[in-house]
């Protein structure tokens, strides 16, 4: 009975394998494709606020904060594929 | 090097109580301690003092109320938003005391790395923004002016509708609370990776000496000094998109 | 200066220390997935039961144990809150806010309005103070000027008053002078009327008397006189 698990959990093994593999491959790819959006979004956004900032100095309290609302917003995004690593990862 | 399973890095085993539903784990401690410190602060600070510039912990409460009311009040809902000034002001004073716990030594997890309360804090943000909501414009008005926000032709309601429920009912409290966690998780992880690192390197010896000592411990202290504002700013804009939520139900887009 | 460099050194001292403490190995271990399996045969072994005697209870027993040792490979999950941490965390939010609500930030507040409400006082108080200063110092002035205007019309009034007094002694001098001139004149007049009456008198009686006892004989007494008189008065008017 024994050398039947241990079959069994060979094969099961092999099969898992595979499919951990896979999942991380998955869990890499996914991660990295989700977080291109939102770097050129997070660079859009800061990169704006500045020249505003630079432009109007008076503003810049106001502009910071929209400027922090902007990133929480598009950093979402990312944040969501990052999750996604985070449960595809044994 | 041996890496442990990401999951079993944020589970910490229950101290007292386990196995019911009043376990309690690092993370409750942190928690219980995060409000501790909080009443500390504002107890030393609430102290009349004849003082005309304030200092020490004091210093800290006043500039933590001004700071909330300044740059996330005044700028999101208005004069009217200062009712909301204790729940704003005690949800960042927490968040930041349950984040901060990343980096000082010993404690070393943000307790907010764990789902429980930021998923806690959405919802609890999600029915004050509602209620709020319906409070300030009648149930009909608040749902027409968040499902039906006026500017773009009759026709496109149809995608706007659907989209609107969705993100106003569905994502903001989700992505509210994964904001937060994922930024904690992602932070700890982070420090763990560059500290696995550098003691794998350590232990290496020859070449990971300097491995360790030039490359990833330096990198270590760095990210150290970035979880610190990571933890300011995920309780800043936990708070501001709180703010931004109850702002947006009291007085509708126009 | 100093200021930066004491806090330049706690952040590196909390740099060090949280470097320590992550990088110690044993923080970062907990109990392998081999282990974890290795611990469960252990466990079976010691109740009593193995492998083969699951094997003779039948299928299901198999899966059941094997489903146990999945459990090993399972980490648990990061995403699904734990009630236990929903409920402390939870609470522990609800007792912070109603403490802030009930102390902490009605304390916080009032220090700041204090503080507030003091600097304005101040505030009030320095422009009162100001304004008071500015009045007493108009007050001064008008009071000086006041003054200066008052020693000016005394001098003027003492000046007027001496030439009042001039005036008046120079007048009653004058007055005097001419009184007692004429006063004088009217003596002298007086006296030379007197003595003119007198000398006429006496004249008159000398010359009556004389021309009487001249010519007693000749003339009665009263035509005697009056030709005497008449002859007076013209040397009178020709005096």
């Amino acid at each position: 009975m024994l050398n039947i698990l241990a079959q069994e959990a060979a094969s099961a093994t092999e099969a898992g394998e595979f499919l951990e593999g896979l999942k991380a491959i998955g869990a890499g790819l996914g991660y990295g494709l989700a977080a291109i959006g939102p770097g050129i979004g997070i660079g859009t956004v800061v990169g704006n606020a500045i020249s505003s900032m630079a432009r109007q100095p008076e503003s810049a309290g106001m502009v910071r904060t929209t400027m922090f609302l902007g990133i929480a917003f598009t950093e979402a995004l990312a944040l969501i594929g990052f999750v996604v690593f985070i449960l595809l990862l044994p | 090097m041996n890496f442990p399973p990401v999951g079993s890095l944020f589970d910490w085993p229950s101290i007292w109580f386990e196995g019911t539903f009043f376990a309690i784990n690092k993370t409750v401690l942190i928690y219980i301690g995060s409000v501790i410190i909080t009443m500390v602060i504002f107890l030393l600070a609430g102290r009349r003092r004849e003082t005309l510039v304030p200092s020490g912990i004091q210093h800290v409460a006043e500039s933590g109320v001004t700071f909330i009311e300044e740059s996330v009040v005044m700028q999101t809902i208005g004069p009217e938003g200062k009712k909301f000034m204790p729940f704003l002001t005690t949800m960042f004073f927490f968040i930041f005391f349950s984040n901060i716990t990343e980096v000082i030594p010993v404690i070393q997890l943000p307790a907010n790395s764990r789902m429980a309360v930021p998923a806690t804090l959405a919802a609890l943000v999600w029915l004050i923004y509602n209620v709020v909501g319906i409070r300030s414009q009648g149930f009909f008005g608040y749902m027409k002016n968040s499902l039906f926000p006026p500017g773009p032709p009759k026709a496109l309601y149809i995608i706007v509708t659907p989209i609107e429920l969705v993100s106003t009912f569905l994502v903001r409290p989700f992505s509210l609370a994964i904001r937060l966690w994922a930024n904690m998780v992602a932070g700890h992880l982070l420090l763990v990776t560059f500290a696995i690192l550098s003691a794998t390197m350590w232990a290496a010896g020859g070449l990971g000496y300097a491995g360790a000592l030039f490359l990833s411990w330096p990198m270590l202290i760095l990210m150290i000094g970035f979880e610190i504002l990571v933890s300011f700013l995920q309780a800043f804009i936990f708070t501001i998109l709180t703010a931004v939520y109850i702002g947006g139900s009291m007085h509708p887009e126009h | 200066m100093t200021r930066r460099t004491r806090y330049i050194g706690w952040a590196l001292g909390l740099g060090v220390a949280a470097g320590l403490f992550t990088a110690s190995p044993a923080a970062a271990v907990p109990e392998t997935i081999g282990s974890c399996v290795f611990e469960k045969l252990v466990e079976l072994e010691e109740s009593g039961s193995s492998l083969e005697a699951l094997e003779e209870e039948g299928e299901e027993a198999v899966v059941a144990f094997s489903d146990d040792l999945e459990k090993c490979v399972e980490a648990p999950s990061l995403i699904i809150p734990e009630i236990d941490e929903i409920i402390w965390g939870g609470s522990a939010f609800l007792v912070l806010f109603a403490f802030m609500v009930w102390k902490g930030f009605p304390a916080v507040q009032g220090a700041m309005n204090a503080r507030a409400e003091k600097i304005a006082a101040d505030l009030d108080a320095a422009d009162q103070a100001k304004t008071e200063a500015a009045r007493i110092k108009s007050d001064h002035e008008a009071e000086l000027a006041g003054a200066k205007a008052e020693a000016a019309r005394l001098i003027d009034e003492a000046r007027g008053q001496a030439e009042q007094v001039k005036a008046d002694l120079v007048a009653r001098a004058n007055e005097e002078v001419a009184e007692m001139r004429a006063r004088a004149a009217a003596d002298a007049e007086a006296a030379r009327n007197q003595a003119l009456a007198d000398l006429r008198g006496d004249v008159s009686e000398i010359a009556i008397g004389a021309a009487e006892r001249v010519i007693r004989t000749n003339l009665d007494h009263d035509t005697q006189r009056a030709l005497v008189d008449a002859y007076i008065d013209e040397v009178a008017g020709r005096g």
